[in-house]
């Protein structure tokens, strides 16, 4: 009898994927099945985490913007 | 603390309290970025931990440190000192957008729209119409009292700071003079705050001047209640030399000094020298001043004869008096009255008749000598429009002994080799004092050409070097000029100041630009900034090359981005400089350029990368263990042999190396988000020769991994030449790059292989490249480094380090192949004449 | 949900005929079709028809037109014929098809034309004593208010500042609902106000001021539609042909509102409410602002809703609180530099705004503001649903004219290409994960069964992703799978 599991998948870039794997190998708690290079199954309830997890990952890559107070 | 480059211990020791203190209050001038930790170029510590410099020495310095901040902070304009007057509540529904900088009530002149320029009262901001009728002349006065900070194409934007207007008065501008003018150029009416702002800052800036005249040191000021005020100090007041009065003499004037290469100096040489002195000219006369200072004195014409009144101190208590004065918020300003000294003999030289200046080199070199006396300060220009010759004119001027302090005896020999491309000094005047070669000058003065680091490393130095610093110290020179000022350690100049005496010193380089914020240390060193050309100005009008530039993203392939994720943040820098996707970017970079016939610079910071780069592409290198005479060959060829088309290089070929056949820079890693080394490199290119054919550009392409650190460190780097009005395109997608003959690391395979040797070849830390004489090495020291994997890298036999040295040797030998197979050919091949006098003159340095 | 908003052709186009027979009674109402809704050739051919006795040859009339102009002539026929203006005849064998103008368009357009007939198509002029300060700069200064009001509204619910500032109260609670219920606005926690701009508000925003007065009383329309148990007493038909009517009128002058039928009087309210017209207190008389004169004038007389409304009153007495605005209406205000600096020539509380939706905002001079785009600032507006081509589109638009001239002088597009890009790039970056919620199919008992399922999957459109090497497959929806599974085993 085949299963069904309740989940989301995501479709992404390779190296956003390898982040999500990154990130899922610390408590092993977000991905359901990996299913390809630019494809997994998370866990519904860990969808706003990882979005968040990933924006935190991604920021360092871009330059932060300047305080506001001067014009430099 | 910041990530270091050198090996230095992470661990701050006791000698870095003073530095952490002064990070802690930044000057109001370079805003602090939020991340500067991460940037903090931190060079310095080798210096610090200088054995041979005493505990009490470098107390001294950090206070002096200290101090200079302290200052700094007290004049902020946004402090309550100016901004007594509360605001009002907010004008109307848009007010909110701004918080307190909305200046929207500030009423306009009701011919506003004739002037350019607008002021934030609250920070002292200023933007300009670039477009505006007015503009020229709005420029040429802002660049003498203000900041640039943004120059793009329609409006810019300037600060003025209490930097800048102690800059301003020193050049010789007054405070009534910059209230009006500014006032002339505003839409607005100048706001309360600024105009007491500029009084105050003015006040207290430039009213007290240290003149060295007949080798005495004086205090002067046209204000004799200063003197006074001066004398009655328990410091200052028994520095004065017994037995001398106050004495009252008439301010100098342009008068009659004539610029050597300007459109004056060919009719007027030689004349009227003598009747200079104490003879008014009108404003007229000094042919070289900016239209500017003409308008700026139309109403002070009969103000010329200002009368100074002066006493002299001890040579012993000069610091002392300097360190008093900033205390009392009257910081000295330094000038030498070159042309009254007959104590120090005359040098024979001047320009060779046929070279003129260019206009903005004359326009700095005028704020420089703007009143007949040298002035010290820091002329600040792109790479490649000349800075050399900037230098080489104020020595033509002022004629005196001339001491040069360089970074790396690389340049060094170059400076030597422009002193007589420019001018007519005798060769055997110029003298070189590097680790390579010591001599001195034949005749009684002279030109001495050395690196900051010959100065001030008192370690290891060999019985002739210290004979020949003893010469140093014993003379007094009339113009130091200090190339790059903005690599070099404030407590390095502190040091090179103190121990080698000079009546006037010009600081010389392309950036201000210091991640650490240390610049504002350099105007009470060095002096103030006189000069600041404005880098598109000069690219339009040809002085500098036209340049594209570009951030290639390179996406990292699944298995290092994997990799890169888990990595230390040492193994993440090799990894995207190793990342095969940019790897194929470069080959293909290369190959479009080659084929177009541009000579391309590849830079890498990461010198793993660099030499499995170069190795692989079958290209000439440099880096820091490379020595001098396979350096020497390696530029030789290519800037001659038409089969060596690219160079790597390392972050030695930063600065001053001189190539104008290049065109194309790749830049492959970098130094972290180095805004200062994004421009030097930028400016390897900018002279290129080809610079005025019809539609010629240069290329800069910055290579960078997707979605690293990189990316954030790129657009970091990129932020003081957007500000200078360059433009980044980013190319995420190289045309047809799949179709590149021989691509490298094509397969999965390939990729996969080189990931696991650069893991394994990493694995205890690369090799740290380290240019064998330049200010941050120790000499002597780099020459131990020399081969592959040497120095910092250490392999213990049994680990996987070893099955890393089976590649590594594979590599040496493909190594010395490609950069022996030139030096074969030059022994066959007739040396160029450059290279031969090059050779022949250090073999007689070295007698 | 449309990017597009709401255009007056759009609504027109869904009414029956027998609607358009009643509209075209109104010789207002015809007139302005006429006027505002028709392309140039299309009036050609109205006012050829006009007065033709009989009906003209379909092929009479490619006489009129260039053989070249034929695609503009199927057009205007297009148009003409969606808007019951004319007829024509189906294809017969026997007959020519033939064309003629709808009787009750060419009875009204001729009385607008003469002048004649007694309907009060074109408003009553109030009898009575006219207050002297009621003049045109007044009631353009009103009209201003109002409308900016609105706009405030749709721009400010972004957040930045509680309420839309010292300049009153804002719209009525009536207009609040009106753009909710339009969702140019919509409701959303994050934000001071509670609501947020949408796509759609925004473009709302960068339309010409007259779209986005139709904008709005189309929402108004089509909200009467829908409660159209008819308690409000209103008819969508009579109020659109009131609107048309109210395009008619004289700016500056007074209107008697007991001239005008109960259900038209009940229509004042909200009319003052938008700003469109202005009733003094405890008179009969209503006046029409410049909002309502100028519904069915050519729509490119006025610009977008920065310098719309400076251009709507240019010709009133020169506002001296913003010099900056009317200082040259007609020209872009906004330079847009290289290191992604902004400036904006402007003094408009709502210009400022919406620059302030996608930029970060730093200083203000007076008619001068500065800021900076950022991926921050750019982020935020994309987050509203903004997209980067709307911003990059309101930036071409408004682009200073030094822009203009630079870019036409060195052969470049007007803004910065690296610009541009980069607020792509900016907005490439919020898409670089796509989430479906589903449920992931595995284990399957035999190869047989996966196929069979996937495929089922597949046909019924819920397949996301399958690998037919893994044994696995993901759908949007499990329901109808598990019965086909049931419905298999039950079989076997």
């Amino acid at each position: 009898m085949p299963r069904a599991i309740r989940g989301v998948l995501i479709e992404c870039e390779p190296a956003i994927k390898s982040i999500i794997v990154h990130l899922n190998s610390e408590h092993n708690d977000i991905i359901i099945e990996d299913l390809d290079e630019s494809h997994l199954v998370v866990k519904e309830n860990m969808v706003h985490l990882l979005k968040q997890k990933l924006e935190d990952r991604l920021k360092e890559t871009y330059r932060p913007e300047e305080p506001l107070v001067d014009s430099e | 603390m910041p990530p270091k480059r050198k090996a230095a211990p992470a661990a701050g020791g006791a000698s870095k309290a003073g530095r952490t203190s002064t990070m802690s209050t930044p000057g109001p001038a370079t805003p602090r970025s939020l991340d500067s930790s991460m940037m903090s170029e931190a060079e310095e510590d080798d210096d610090l931990n200088d054995p041979d410099v005493t505990e009490a020495q470098k107390q001294r310095e950090q206070l002096l440190g200290m101090e200079a901040d302290e200052f700094i902070n007290g004049w902020d304009l946004g402090s309550s000192r100016f901004q007594n007057q509360t605001k009002e509540a907010g004008l109307d529904a848009a007010s909110a957008y701004f918080g307190k900088r909305d200046f929207s009530n500030l009423p306009l002149k009701p011919d506003h729209m004739n002037r350019p320029l607008w002021i934030d009262p609250l920070k002292g901001t200023i933007v300009m119409e670039r477009f505006n009728p007015l503009s020229e002349q709005a420029t040429d006065f802002l660049i003498t009292i203000a900041e640039p900070k943004s120059r793009p194409t329609f409006l810019h934007e300037y600060a003025l700071t209490t930097h800048s207007l102690y800059a301003a008065v020193s050049v010789g501008l007054d405070p009534k003079d910059i209230i009006n003018t500014l006032e002339r150029f505003l839409k607005t009416a100048l706001p309360p705050a600024i105009r007491v702002f500029i009084e105050q800052c003015t006040h207290s800036y430039g009213k007290v001047k240290l003149v060295l005249k007949n080798n005495k040191y004086f205090v002067e000021s046209v204000d004799a209640d200063m003197l006074e005020r001066l004398l009655k100090d328990p410091q200052i007041g028994p520095l004065r030399v017994h037995s001398s009065e106050v004495t009252t003499s008439y301010a100098p004037t342009m008068g009659g000094l004539v610029i050597p290469g300007t459109k004056n100096a060919a009719g007027v040489r030689q004349a009227e020298l003598e009747k200079a002195n104490g003879k008014p000219a009108a404003p007229g006369d000094a042919g070289n001043e900016a239209e500017l200072y003409a308008t700026l004195n139309e109403e002070d014409d009969d103000d010329d004869k200002t009368a100074v009144h002066s006493f002299e101190i001890t040579d012993s208590g000069v610091e002392t008096v300097q360190k008093r004065c900033l205390d009392m918020g009257f910081p000295i300003l330094e000038e030498y009255d070159f042309r009254n000294d007959d104590v120090n003999a005359n040098l024979e030289i001047d320009l060779r008749p046929n070279t003129q200046i260019r206009p903005y080199q004359e326009k700095s070199l005028s704020k420089m000598f703007g009143n007949g006396r040298a002035k010290s300060g820091i002329i600040v220009l792109p790479c490649g429009a000349g800075k050399t010759l900037v230098g080489i004119t104020a020595a033509c001027t002022i004629k005196k002994g001339i001491i040069v302090l360089c970074t790396s005896s690389m340049s060094v020999v170059q400076w030597r080799q422009e002193f007589l491309k420019w001018s007519n000094v005798n060769p055997d005047d110029v003298a070189i004092f590097t680790a390579e070669s010591k001599n001195k000058f034949s005749g009684n003065t002279g030109v001495i050409v050395t690196t900051y680091s010959m100065v001030t490393n008192n370690r290891e130095r060999s019985h002739e070097s210290k004979k020949m610093m003893d010469f140093l110290k014993g003379r007094e020179w009339g113009l130091m000029l200090l190339d790059e000022v903005h690599v070099v350690p404030a407590e390095v100049f502190r040091r090179v100041i103190s121990s080698i005496k000079s009546h006037s010193k010009l600081g010389l380089t392309a950036t201000l630009l210091r991640e650490d914020d240390k610049i504002s240390h350099l105007n009470f060193l060095i002096g103030p900034k006189l000069y600041e050309a404005n880098w598109m100005e000069l690219s339009q009008q040809g002085h500098i090359a036209k340049v594209q530039c570009a951030e290639v993203w390179c996406p990292m392939p699944t298995e290092f981005y994997d990799e890169y994720l888990r990595a230390s943040s040492r193994m993440k820098r090799t990894l995207y400089a190793m990342n095969p996707r940019k790897f194929q970017a470069c080959q293909y970079l290369i190959n479009y350029h080659e084929a177009r016939g541009d000579k391309i610079i590849v830079f890498s910071d990461e010198l793993y990368s660099l030499k499995q780069y170069a190795l692989k592409l079958g290209k000439v290198y440099i880096y820091g263990g490379t020595g001098q005479a396979e350096r020497m060959q390696v530029l030789e060829n290519f800037q001659h042999n038409p089969d060596v088309n690219t160079l790597f290089l390392s972050k030695i070929g930063d600065t001053s190396l001189d190539l104008p056949e290049a065109t194309v820079l790749i830049q492959i890693s970098s130094h972290f988000g180095s805004r200062r080394q994004e421009a030097q490199r930028l400016g390897r290119i900018l002279r290129a020769k080809r610079r005025n054919d019809e539609g010629f550009n240069a290329f800069f392409y910055s290579l960078v991994s997707k979605d690293t650190q990189e990316m954030y460190y790129s657009s970091k780097r990129q932020a003081f030449l957007v500000d200078q009005g360059y433009a980044f395109k980013v190319i995420t997608q190289l045309a047809n790059i799949e179709k590149t003959p021989d691509l490298a690391f094509a397969t999965a395979k390939e990729r996969r292989e080189l990931l696991q040797r650069t893991l394994v070849d990493n694995e205890k830390g690369g090799e740290e490249d380290v240019e064998t004489d330049d200010l941050f090495g120790k000499p002597g020291r780099g020459k131990k480094r020399g081969g592959f994997g040497g120095g910092g890298v250490r392999r213990t036999a049994g680990t996987l380090g070893e099955l890393s040295g089976g590649h590594d040797m594979a590599y040496i030998e493909q190594n010395k192949a490609a950069n022996k197979t030139l030096k074969k050919k030059a022994k066959d091949a007739q040396q160029n004449a450059f290279f031969k006098k090059l050779a022949r003159e250090k073999e007689r340095n070295r007698k | 949900m449309s990017a597009q908003s709401y255009q007056l052709s759009d609504y027109l186009e869904k009414l029956p005929g027998t609607t358009f027979r009643k509209l075209y009674q109104q010789p207002s109402t015809a007139f302005a079709i006429f006027r505002r809704m028709l392309p140039p050739l299309a009036k050609i051919f109205v006012q050829g028809l006009l007065y033709m006795p009989a009906p003209l040859l379909l092929s009479q009339l490619d006489i009129w037109v260039k053989p070249e102009g034929k695609m503009s002539r199927d057009r205007a026929l297009v148009i003409l014929r969606s808007l019951h203006i004319i007829n024509i005849t189906p294809p017969g064998k026997d007959k020519p098809q033939e064309i003629h103008l709808t009787t009750n368009f060419k009875n009204s357009l001729r009385l607008a034309l003469e002048g004649g007939g007694a309907h009060h198509s074109f408003g009553v002029p109030s009898t009575l004593a006219i207050d002297p300060t009621i003049d045109i700069a007044f009631l353009d200064r009103y009209a201003r208010k109002k409308w900016e009001d609105i706009l405030h509204y749709v721009v400010n619910s972004v957040g930045g500042e509680g309420s839309s500032g010292g300049s009153g109260a804002g719209p009525k609670a009536s207009v609040k609902d009106l753009l909710l219920a339009g969702r140019l606005v919509e409701r959303r926690g994050d934000t001071k106000t509670g609501i947020a701009i949408t796509q759609a508000g925004f473009t709302f925003l960068l339309q010409e001021a007259n779209a986005q007065v139709w904008t709005l009383l189309l929402l108004w329309l089509e909200a009467v539609d829908r409660s159209s148990a008819n308690n409000s007493g209103l008819d969508s038909i009579d109020m659109l042909s009131f609107l048309f009517m109210l395009a008619s009128l004289e700016l500056g002058r007074a209107y008697d509102t007991s001239a005008l039928t109960e259900s038209r009087r009940n229509m004042l309210p909200s009319l003052v409410d938008f700003g469109l017209i202005y009733i003094p207190r405890d008179t009969r008389q209503y006046f029409p602002t410049r909002l309502a004169t100028t519904l069915t004038s050519s729509a490119s007389a006025l610009r977008s809703v920065s310098s719309g409304f400076a251009a709507a009153t240019a010709d009133a007495s020169a506002d001296v609180t913003s010099i900056g605005a009317t200082e040259s209406p007609a020209k872009g205000s906004v330079i847009v530099e290289t290191n992604y600096r902004l400036y904006a020539y402007t003094s408009s509380p709502l210009q400022i705004a919406v620059l302030a939706l996608f930029a970060t905002l730093t200083m203000r001079f007076p008619g001068m503001v500065t800021g900076r785009l950022t991926r921050d600032s750019i982020r935020r507006a994309i987050s509203y649903g903004i997209t980067a081509d709307q911003i990059i589109s309101y930036l071409a638009a408004h682009a200073h004219e030094q822009m203009a001239r630079a870019a036409a002088a060195a052969g470049r597009p007007v803004l910065p290409p690296t610009v541009v890009d980069q607020i792509r790039l900016w907005q490439l970056e919020n898409e670089r994960m796509r989430t479906t919620a589903g449920f992931l199919f595995k284990d399957f008992d035999s190869v047989e069964e996966y196929v069979a399922l996937s495929s089922y999957a597949e046909e019924i459109g819920v397949l996301e992703w399958k690998s037919d090497k893994k044994g696995l497959f993901f759908v949007s929806k499990y329901e109808q799978i598990r019965d086909y599974l049931k419905s298999r085993k039950s079989a076997k």
